[in-house]
């Protein structure tokens, strides 16, 4: 756990709590503990109601992320996000129709419908494991992502449902969005030209 | 007699929709009426039922007649279809017994080659010749998916088979579904010689509804596009204008257009809603239809309709469902209010509802101004991860970049906030500060603070007046006070029972929805 893996998760996260920011980790809340003490104490968090991001701090992330970005293969990076744009957009379709039925908010009271839906979110993670593994290869941290949305899956496949899309917990569209940023970031593009060329959306 | 596949619409179609389409039922009316709508054929729904079988083997039975049909539109136009120097172009549209508006396919402009489009340039000018045919290769392309072919015949008939084919298109069934429509059957074709709003500056497309259907006020209604085809005016993608400006620009053509509104409006009993071209200052009318409407303009139109002697009681209250009267008794955005607000910004309707507030661009000052007790609006260029603090505080978000499937657009859902996403640039900045309302339902951002309101059977003059005339045809009548038995719920099975008991007078808090589903219920006896 660096500086930056505690950085960046607490900037993704906008606020976040200590126990939560452990958690979205995978660390022992104590060890976790110290680097944010740290952090707080010189003035790169913000302790309040929750932690978050300070000016200072978002400053020192961007140098961290310029230098971690100029250790990797930018080509082997765009090429896993290209092929990334193709299953997001798969994934998010996926959502949209979990939420939205004939145009209507989805009241889940047709099983089948419901299932058909679930039954895509197999393929999706099965064709974004591999791009999540390339773009690891380049930089590792991000295999968390990979077992973050694993965790996701299996809660989806044991029938909690709202971990495929509620916000404020690492569902997986939570945890899909913030990996999204991730690949963004790493391949040297900022979300504002992605949104506008209709990638980021 | 068997039904011919191929049938001109020149007025003496006598066929019903089920045979000839709504839309082509509707031009061959119009024509039946002496309105100016430029010549038509259509392929019947029969044929586009035994296309979904047997596509090649239906579309070869039928060829010929289809090019009698294209030599009758030749000669109606005094054009040469492919060739010539005064080439015809058709549309391709689809058009179901019943409207289901933009849910299958139509092409524009074919009948396209390098030689057309040079004799188009000697008629019009160059620009309009080359924007025409550019309009032809989009459509195509994204219709029939591929290049299109150089033979205009070849052309003709893919598009044709296309068309039968968006039957089966998912949003086409979805529709269906969702509207409980009939599944069986298919679309008849319509094939309509071109007129061309893009001609030049004396020209133009667009929408007229001869009365306004989402206030239900007695005026006409609608919107143009000057120099521009009808796919512009529903694309969305441009600024269209009131229709307003064609009596300022074009007053001889507004009156014949509004003349011609009224009279349809008279001959269907109901408010229509038509589509225009003007080709050089003649105008030309290319389908007419029912208007959709909101609850208060079903209501409205209904009363007024009556009250004009277009339709009987009986049928004004026919035109009133339930679910109309359910909504109005629901605090809502009224359209009266709706459209007096200054219109800010329109985009994607992605989360249902309405919100006010005082528009927030930066988080931390979104955050910071809820802690304040203040009614948020999140505006942003485009949502990333840590913007979700910001969305859960706000009573709306809007954003600038994004379609209906965004990161935006899910998180808003899952939080219940109405949302309009992707309402273009810039307006981050011109919205910021100031009070607006979100209207996540119309996909619209509005100046000031719109309260929602509802109706009430009580207090709102036209449900007063829509109880007043049911009391009079409805078999049991249903009053808000007297000496009567009550009927404590106005549901279909309360009703039946009230009205098998014999009851004829019954007091009830929802008087007029207890009498619709007392007409109901009489009607399907």
């Amino acid at each position: 756990m660096t500086e930056l893996t505690v950085l960046q998760a607490v900037r993704l996260k906008g606020r976040v709590g200590r126990a939560d920011l452990a958690a979205t980790l995978g660390q022992d809340p104590n060890d976790c503990g110290a680097v944010v003490d740290q952090l707080v104490g010189s003035g790169l968090l913000i302790d309040g109601k929750a932690l978050r991001v300070s000016p200072d701090g978002r400053a020192h992330l961007e140098e961290l992320l310029t230098s971690e970005r100029r250790q990797i293969d930018s080509a082997a990076l765009s090429t896993a996000y290209g092929e990334f744009r193709a299953v997001n957009a798969e994934f998010k379709a996926l959502v949209t129709d979990w939420q939205l039925k004939d145009g209507q908010p989805n009241t889940h009271q047709d099983p089948d419908y419901d299932a058909a839906v679930l039954a895509r979110l197999d393929g999706v993670h099965h064709r974004v494991t591999p791009i999540v593994a390339a773009a690891a290869a380049q930089l590792p941290r991000l295999n968390r992502y990979s077992a973050k949305l694993q965790a996701a899956l299996d809660k989806v496949h044991a029938g909690e449902t709202m971990w495929l899309s509620r916000p404020l917990i690492d569902s997986y569209h939570t945890v899909w969005f913030e990996l999204h940023e991730e690949l963004i970031l790493a391949a040297g593009l900022t979300r504002e030209s992605e949104a506008k060329s209709g990638h980021a959306q | 007699m068997s039904i011919p596949p191929v049938i001109l619409l020149d007025g003496d179609a006598t066929s019903p929709p089920e045979v000839l389409g709504h839309k082509g039922h509707g031009i061959d009316m119009m024509r039946r009426n002496g309105l100016p709508v430029p010549p038509a054929f259509c392929i019947t729904a029969e044929v586009g039922a035994r296309f979904r079988a047997e596509p090649a083997a239906t579309i070869e039975a039928i060829w010929d007649e289809v090019l009698d049909a294209m030599r009758t539109l030749e000669a109606a136009t005094s054009r040469t279809f492919g060739r010539g120097s005064h080439p015809l172009l058709v549309s391709v549209r689809s058009g179901a017994a019943v409207s289901m508006p933009g849910m299958m396919d139509t092409l524009l402009d074919l009948g396209f080659s390098d030689s057309v489009e040079k004799a188009l340039a000697v008629q019009g000018t160059t620009g309009f010749a080359r924007d025409t045919r550019r309009r032809f290769t989009d459509w195509y392309q994204r219709i029939v998916g591929g290049p299109a072919p150089d033979d205009p015949y070849l052309q003709l008939r893919t598009a044709i088979e296309a068309v039968f084919a968006s039957w089966d298109s998912p949003r086409a069934v979805a529709y269906r579904s969702h509207h409980g429509l009939d599944d069986r059957g298919g679309t008849a074709v319509v094939v309509q010689a071109m007129v061309f709003g893009n001609i030049n500056t004396n020209s133009g497309a667009g929408v007229v509804f001869s009365r306004n259907p989402m206030t239900g006020a007695n005026e006409e209604f609608g919107e143009w596009l000057p120099g521009g085809q009808g796919d512009d005016v529903v694309s969305g993608t441009v600024d269209v204008q009131p229709i307003a400006g064609l009596r300022t620009r074009q007053p001889a053509v507004y009156d014949e257009l509004v003349s011609a509104a009224r009279t349809l409006e008279r001959l269907a009993a109901d408010v229509q809603e038509i589509e225009f071209t003007i080709q050089d200052g003649t105008l030309w009318l290319l389908q007419t239809r029912a208007a959709k409407r909101s609850a208060q303009a079903a209501v409205r139109l209904a009363l007024q309709l009556r009250n004009d002697g277009l339709i009987d009681e009986a049928e004004a209250l026919r035109r009133v469902a339930p679910a109309h009267v359910e909504a109005l008794l629901q605090p809502s955005l009224q359209p009266e209010n709706r459209l007096s607000a200054k219109l800010l910004a329109t985009g994607l309707p992605a989360g249902p509802g309405v919100a006010s507030g005082r528009a927030y661009t930066e988080v931390d000052a979104a955050i910071d101004a809820a802690d304040r007790g203040e009614d948020v609006i999140l505006v942003r260029h485009h949502t990333s991860p840590d913007d979700i603090h910001g969305m859960l505080v706000a009573r709306g978000i809007v954003t600038e970049t994004g379609g209906a499937t965004s990161h935006a657009a899910v998180v808003s859902r899952e939080l219940g906030r109405a949302a309009v996403v992707g309402c273009g640039s810039g307006v981050t900045e011109s919205l910021a500060g100031k009070l607006v309302t979100v209207d996540g339902n119309a996909g619209e951002v509005r100046d000031g603070i719109l309260r929602l309101s509802a109706w009430s059977e009580d207090n709102t003059p036209e449900l007063r007046e829509l109880a007043d005339i049911a009391r009079r045809v409805s078999p049991l009548r249903a009053h808000t006070r007297g000496d009567y038995p009550q009927l404590t719920r106005h549901s279909e099975a309360a009703v039946r029972t009230a009205m098998a008991s014999g009851h004829s007078d019954v007091v009830s808090a929802s008087p007029l929805l207890a009498m619709l589903e007392a007409i109901r219920l009489n009607e399907v006896s």
